[in-house]
């Protein structure tokens, strides 16, 4: 086994929690069941990595089998990376393309080799008709930098791909290009989402949130549906503005859902609006435009709470939430209304 | 000064007179007044007479009517024997018709495509079947305005939701939703086939079954008997079109070099008749069911 393969080995399972070591290790599916019975792992982390590494060794453990067990532990500790969202989008009139991983793979390492003469490319499969993609870059002269991969998480036939870029500015280009052809599309753009928990950037991505949809079989028995903002009212006090406070927590969760919100942090989109009429400005031709930013540790509860909380006004008619004519910026689309003055996009 | 005097003489004797006619001619008009007010309070008093008898008529009236239906229920209740069905009243009768309503329209769904109306518009329910096994339900929630719009909706990202609004949405909505309904059964009876092959027939499969979202294009290595020695097949099928259950290419090989004996050519080319004709899960029950036929034969 290769002195930096060896080293890459330990590091990775240096990294791994206790708790987690037998685990991730079952999931590797590198070592044997025999094997890692003969592992003390009551002993002190480095005499376990130790043996651990040398039963490695013993099977002559290739650098791809290290790239897949920095895989499962990525994959288990997602939350430690910041994701960016990529969106995809084909040439009008193409056919659905009927989507072969094996092909896809092939595809996208043969890109990537043939610019880059050093890189590392993994992939790992997982239940939901995705692959998880790891790409170790290197340049022309030198070797693949394994401490600090790319990471991409693509769902087939879909226009969206999750990355984790740490990278140099001038790889992302060509993993764009790499994922084009390989996914069979014709333009690649970075969106404005950006997040550290994956499966909420899923979540809004494939509208996967929000399933809050009027039928005649109610799913939910009404008092558990609840937007959490009860004021234990005593009889006597009568509150002035009851009525007012029932429309926005009646719109809230109709906007928002009764369940968690994915979890986002960070979100930005471009306005472009004209001054009310009636300010000195109003005459002016030129829109402001504008570039707003919103962050937060869990953005979109922090938008819910705004309107209960009477922080802003809500205007009675919605945008559509997520249209499907429209490209970028869901979160503007779905909690536009929110927002205090209504400009316009 | 005299004349004045005369003037006042005169005015008084005048103004006697005068002032006499005066007073007549107010006391005339006063009693004229007086005539009509005592006219106009008559008038009004003889309307609040008629309506205070009117009112008094209507209150008997439904003191009557109170009396009845008291006696109507009193004597029910009195009337009732134990071998008689008891009256319904009308009140029980449309809260019944009403549950009867609402438990049609819960039961809708079943049809496959049911809605409700909202605020907006109406909100699609699309309840997708597969041998007549019911499977997930996507949603439409649409906003009624020019043009007609999709306001939200629980369809997955890779059914082509978009071409077919740009084509249909705006000029035909039944061709949308019927179309719609399509894709989504096609790809929830694909899904079926693919989940019950993974988990019903796990022993057949010699590798892990490839599949993507839309599961039209699945490979897998199976063979005819889990525990015989027969050869492994590799089988791939396409599904081109995304409104169909039913494979449109299907192509097994045979891993190995050597070429294989007739009988196993023949297996080979009437899988592909096979899975092209059969759902994917019955294929594979009909490969459990000779291979049963075969044990009960090695019984013997």
């Amino acid at each position: 086994m290769d002195e930096t393969v060896a080293e890459f080995i330990k590091r990775t399972i240096l990294k791994i929690p206790m708790s987690q070591m037998t685990t991730i290790l079952k999931a590797w599916e590198f070592l044997s069941e025999n094997q890692l019975q003969t592992v003390n792992f009551r002993q002190r982390k480095e005499s376990v990595v130790q043996h651990l590494v040398e039963l490695c060794e013993e099977k002559h453990a290739s650098l791809n089998d290290a790239a897949l067990l920095d895989i499962i532990y990525t994959q288990v500790h997602r939350h430690q990376k910041m994701w960016d969202v990529f969106q995809m989008s084909k040439g009008p009139g193409e056919d659905v393309d009927p989507f072969d991983m094996k092909q896809f793979k092939s595809s996208f390492k043969k890109v990537l080799q043939r610019a880059l003469k050093n890189v590392t490319v993994s992939f790992r499969d997982t239940e939901e008709n995705a692959v998880w993609i790891r790409i170790a870059w290197g340049t022309q002269y030198t070797k693949p930098n394994q401490y600090k991969p790319t990471y991409v998480v693509y769902y087939s036939q879909t226009p969206y791909a999750f990355t984790s870029l740490s990278t140099l500015k001038s790889n992302i280009p060509l993993l764009g290009q790499a994922l084009k052809i390989a996914s069979k599309h014709q333009e690649i753009v970075k969106m404005d989402l950006r997040s550290r928990y994956l499966d909420s950037l899923k979540a809004i991505v494939f509208k996967q949130y929000n399933q809050n949809f009027e039928t005649h079989n109610p799913t939910t028995p009404l008092q558990e549906r609840s937007v959490g903002l009860h004021v234990n009212m005593d009889s006597r006090i009568i509150h002035e503005n009851a009525m007012e406070k029932e429309r926005v927590q009646r719109i809230t969760q109709e906007t928002f859902g009764d369940y968690p919100q994915p979890q986002i942090e960070f979100a930005q989109y471009k306005l472009e609006t004209k001054f009310k009429n009636g300010s000195i400005l109003a005459e002016r031709e030129e829109p402001l435009r504008c570039l707003i930013k919103f962050s937060s540790p869990h953005l979109l509860e922090a938008l819910k709470s705004l309107a209960p909380a009477g922080m802003c006004r809500i205007p009675k008619l919605f945008c559509s939430s997520g249209s499907y004519s429209q490209g970028n910026s869901y979160l503007y689309h779905l909690y536009f209304p929110l927002l205090p003055d209504n400009p316009r996009c | 000064m005299e004349q004045t005097n005369t003037l006042c003489q005169d005015g008084k004797s005048e103004g006697g007179v005068l002032a006499h006619l005066e007073r007549l001619e107010t006391g005339v008009s006063r009693s004229h007044k007086q005539c009509e007010e005592l006219q106009g309070a008559q008038a009004v008093g003889s309307a609040l007479a008629t309506k205070i008898h009117k009112l008094r008529c209507l209150r008997d009236k439904l003191r009557a009517e109170v009396k009845q239906r008291q006696a109507r229920v009193k004597t029910s209740i009195a009337s009732v024997e134990p071998d008689q069905t008891v009256k319904i009243s009308e009140q029980e009768v449309l809260e019944r018709k009403q549950e009867n309503v609402k438990a049609i329209l819960q039961a809708y769904r079943f049809t496959g495509l049911s809605g409700k109306l909202t605020s907006r518009g109406v909100c699609v329910c699309i309840s997708t079947a597969f041998e007549g096994n019911l499977l997930d339900s996507y949603f439409v929630d649409l906003v009624i305005q020019k043009p007609l719009q999709i306001y939200h909706h629980s369809v997955p990202v890779f059914i082509p939701l978009e071409e077919i609004a740009a084509k249909y949405l705006q000029s035909d909505i039944q061709h949308f939703l019927f179309s719609l309904c399509e894709y989504l059964n096609a790809y929830s009876g694909r899904k079926y086939q693919a989940d019950q092959l993974q988990s019903e027939f796990a022993a057949f499969l010699a590798g892990p079954l490839q599949r993507n979202s839309l599961c039209n294009l699945l490979s897998f290595t199976y063979k005819v008997d889990p525990r015989g020695e027969g050869f492994p097949f590799c089988a791939r099928l396409l599904y081109k079109d995304l409104t169909v259950t039913l494979p449109t290419d299907v192509v097994i090989t045979y891993q190995g070099t050597e070429a294989l004996s007739t009988s196993w050519e023949e297996q080979r080319a009437s899988h592909e008749i096979l899975f092209r004709t059969k759902p994917l899960h019955q294929v594979f029950a009909s490969f459990a069911k000779t291979g049963e036929m075969l044990d009960m034969s090695l019984v013997y």
